[in-house]
């Protein structure tokens, strides 16, 4: 679970990238964060993770507060970043090795869970190559098995489909799934809204740092009937596809 | 031709925005230019106040022209080594060249535009240690007009033939790269042959001096023909060229000058002819050919065993490091080359003053060895070599827009500092055990003494990672696109640098303070010095561990 308590976020003086932004992701859930580029998205979810300071407001996952109890907060989420393009010069299986490392994993469990991910990824045959020597998707392919390897409560995406075929996007959203049955969470940012259609329990708009909707898709479709500027924000999202 | 000055500007102000980016906004060319400025008048001076010594001296007894073979020589071996650090960064490890292959240039005038870069950045730094000594010949010698000229064609012509030599050499290295599939490795090998050439080319020129400055030497200087003659037999065009410089006829002088550009023409025509065959080869399976190796598939049961987080993460730390080229050259090597040569240099040096180690013994024997005076110099030594060792000035800026990876991770960034300092300590470990031990064959130090040292400078290690650390979090440099950019062209490698002076001004004082005081003590009240510093330093870290990883977004 992922609670955004009236979060407020400015990079430069007076101009807030994010506004009093409420949000709570329950277990089970799966929610997509919607918005045009240059929305908010990637600022809210770095607030989220620990990466930015959050200037008002707090964050809490799991019941821990990002701000107060970090360690405890981190401890409670795997995170994919928008660009994969790390730890370029170790091999797969060193990278994953190394995330295990970090989160602690028994040594029973590494194996049975790396072979599971990277099989079902079908990246097992290169982990023994350098990150570098991947394309964009397998890179995608292998953060998200680092952030899975520890089997997080609350998974979180930032734009994750995009770079990744037709196939993996379709294994990528089974998992998805497949984790919020198990009672999970998942949050998601993208700027595709067929995405968030097939996939999401509820969805959240944002624009110009503030939320201007929350709730599932079909209320979503309604509203933007009803509302001529939302329809117009609804016109821009979808035309990024 | 347009299009090679072109792209020529365009790497050159590549490489050279790199570090405008980092100098702030507004203020920047006011302050680089004072920085430059004061540097250059530095050297300037330095060399002036060499080059009249040394040239007083010659005039004194007439061999004056001595002087211009050596300058002549020296700049060729100043081309070599330059050339051996810039050519494998130019040519290969610029990101640019993944652009550049696609667009509609001829090879040959990419080769061209990057072998102008190499040539171009070697001439700011030969124009001040090739031009000046050159005319301060030319004053004290009261030459005329000719002698300038023909000074100033020298200088641009000697250092080309070693660029294009050394280049050529290193495609030839390169593209074999394709061949073997493993790419890290190889570069790995490649960076080590260079090195190995580096330090044979140090032997080499200390075994020179080594016999220029035996009684053979004084024979020479008497017949300074017989020196000039051995320099010049080597090099083709510097045998052209002080004989230009040095007769008093007219059409001798165009002759000799004609001989030389004749060569270097020729040499560059046999260049471009076959750099055009191999540096393609090379540099398309650098750029593409990516560390895959697919020898092996599946994981063995051994790689799946786990180990101490600190273990993986100073492991992962180390990898990094080693398998990428640029921060091999740049961060790590240094710390155990440096010391070598530096050891290599001073062997032959001490040899070549007519002493075998007896008589350095005897002399040692007569010097108050275990003395505080003696201690911090070896410190001051120590902390001179230590001060190229760019691991932790770098710690952060390394990992580029990666390095958010420390904030979302469940591991306190107190620890991961630690960690990612680590390398940088044990490098500078090994940089006091090869300058102790050194210290400990000449000086013959009291295993007390000894031990002492180690504990000292180890907490000076400690002390230096930390604060350079700090510096990297306060000013990180994470959006690059060459490595480059991060371990050369940066800055904030000015740091360890102005730490070590701080550091060995320190140690000076102390000396003038503490003259006469036992040297156990002396290195005593060091040591607790150095571990206060640290704690308050390790202090200061520790409690601002979150607000110092501001900067990293
Ligand atoms: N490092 C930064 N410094 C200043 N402004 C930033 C920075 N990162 C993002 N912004 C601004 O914050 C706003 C939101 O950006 P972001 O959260 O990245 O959008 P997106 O929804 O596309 O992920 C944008 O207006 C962007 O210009
Ligand atoms: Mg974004």
């Amino acid at each position: 679970m992922i609670e955004i308590k009236n979060v407020s976020k400015s990079y430069v003086k007076g101009k807030k990238s994010v506004d009093d932004l409420n949000l709570e992701i329950k277990n089970g859930e799966i929610f997509g964060f919607l918005g045009p580029n240059g929305a908010g998205k990637t600022t809210t979810i770095r607030m989220i993770t620990g990466i930015l300071n959050i200037d008002e407001g707090d964050i809490l996952i799991d019941g821990k507060s990002i701000k107060k109890e970090p360690l405890e907060a981190k401890k409670n989420f795997g995170f994919v970043p928008d660009s994969p393009d790390m730890f370029l010069k170790l091999k797969g299986i060193e990278y994953l090795m190394f995330m295990a490392d970090v989160y602690d994993i028994p040594q029973d469990k590494r194996k049975d869970k790396i072979e599971e991910l990277t099989k079902k990824f079908e990246i097992y045959n290169d982990l023994n190559n350098q990150i570098q020597s991947y394309s964009h998707g397998m890179r995608q392919k292998i953060v998200i098995c680092g952030a899975l390897l520890a089997e997080p409560k609350n998974w979180i995406l930032d734009e994750p489909m995009t770079g990744l075929d037709p196939k993996s996007s379709y294994d990528l959203k089974e998992m998805m799934r497949q984790h919020a049955k198990s009672g999970k969470t998942v949050f998601f940012s993208t700027h595709i809204l067929e995405v968030a259609e097939k996939l999401c329990d509820r969805v959240g708009i944002i624009n110009k740092g503030k939320l201007v909707f929350v709730g599932t898709f079909d209320e979503m479709k309604q509203k933007f009937k009803e509302n001529a500027s939302l329809e117009d924000l609804f016109l821009e999202i979808t035309e990024k596809q | 031709m347009k299009k090679v000055i072109k792209l020529t500007n365009i790497f050159l102000k590549n490489s050279l925005s790199n570090m405008d980016a980092q100098m702030g906004i507004s203020t920047k060319s006011k302050s680089r230019f004072l920085l430059y400025g004061l540097l250059f008048l530095y050297f300037a001076g330095l060399i002036i106040y060499l080059s009249y010594n040394l040239l007083d001296g010659l005039i004194q007894i007439q061999q004056e022209e001595i002087f211009i073979g050596m300058i002549l020589f020296m700049i060729f071996g100043f081309a070599i080594v330059q050339t051996i650090f810039s050519s494998i960064n130019v040519l290969y490890f610029t990101k640019d060249s993944e652009y550049l292959l696609p667009l509609p240039l001829k090879p040959y005038q990419i080769i061209l535009a990057r072998t102008n870069v190499m040539l171009v950045s070697e001439y700011l730094i030969i124009f001040l240690v090739g031009c000046i000594p050159l005319i301060m010949y030319g004053i004290l010698t009261g030459a005329g007009i000719v002698y300038y000229i023909t000074m100033l064609l020298a200088v641009i012509l000697v250092p080309i033939l070693p660029v294009l030599l050394i280049s050529i050499i290193v495609m030839g290295i390169m593209s074999f790269a394709k061949l073997t599939k493993n790419r890290s490795k190889f570069q790995l090998f490649a960076t080590a042959i260079l090195l190995v050439i580096v330090v044979a080319l140090s032997i080499s020129t200390s075994n020179m001096q080594d016999d220029l400055t035996n009684e053979e030497m004084a024979q020479m200087l008497v017949k300074a023909n017989g020196t000039i003659e051995m320099i010049k037999g080597y090099i083709p065009t510097i045998d052209y060229l002080i004989e230009a410089l040095t007769t008093n006829n007219l059409l001798t002088t165009i002759v000799e000058v004609l001989k030389a550009i004749a060569i270097t023409a020729l040499s560059f025509v046999m260049y471009m002819l076959i750099s055009q065959k191999i540096y393609f080869k090379g540099l398309v399976g650098n750029l593409f050919g990516g560390g895959a190796s697919h020898t092996q598939k599946g994981i063995k049961q051994k790689e799946y065993k786990n180990s101490k987080l600190y273990k993986s993460y100073v492991g992962k730390e180390f990898k990094s490091l080693a398998r990428n080229p640029v921060f091999l050259m740049q961060c790590l090597i240094p710390a155990i080359l440096i010391p070598i040569i530096m050891v290599i240099i001073t062997y032959a040096g001490l040899s070549s003053d007519g002493m075998g180690f007896e008589q350095i013994n005897q002399m040692v024997g007569q010097m108050p060895i275990n003395t505080f005076m003696v201690a911090c110099i070896i410190l001051g030594v120590i902390q001179f070599f230590t001060m190229f060792i760019y691991i932790a000035i770098t710690a952060i800026s390394r990992d580029g827009e990666n390095a958010v990876f420390m904030k979302y991770i469940p591991v306190p960034l107190y620890k991961q500092y630690i960690y990612k300092i680590i390398p940088n300590i044990i490098m500078y470990m090994v940089t006091i055990i090869i300058t102790l031990g050194m210290a400990e064959y000449i000086l013959h130090l009291s295993i007390t003494t000894l031990i002492l040292l180690f504990v000292v400078a180890t907490i000076m290690g400690v002390l230096q990672s930390l604060v350079m650390i700090i510096i990297d979090l306060k000013r990180p440099k994470l959006s690059w696109d060459s490595e480059y950019a991060v371990a050369k062209q940066n800055l904030n490698l000015i740091f360890p640098v102005l730490f070590s002076m701080l550091n060995i001004g320190i140690m000076v004082g102390m000396v003038g303070l503490l003259k006469n005081i036992n040297v156990y003590l002396g290195l005593g009240i060091l040591a607790i010095l150095y571990i206060v510093a640290t704690i308050a330093i390790n202090r200061y870290v520790y409690n601002n561990q979150y607000k110092l990883a501001d900067k990293i977004i």
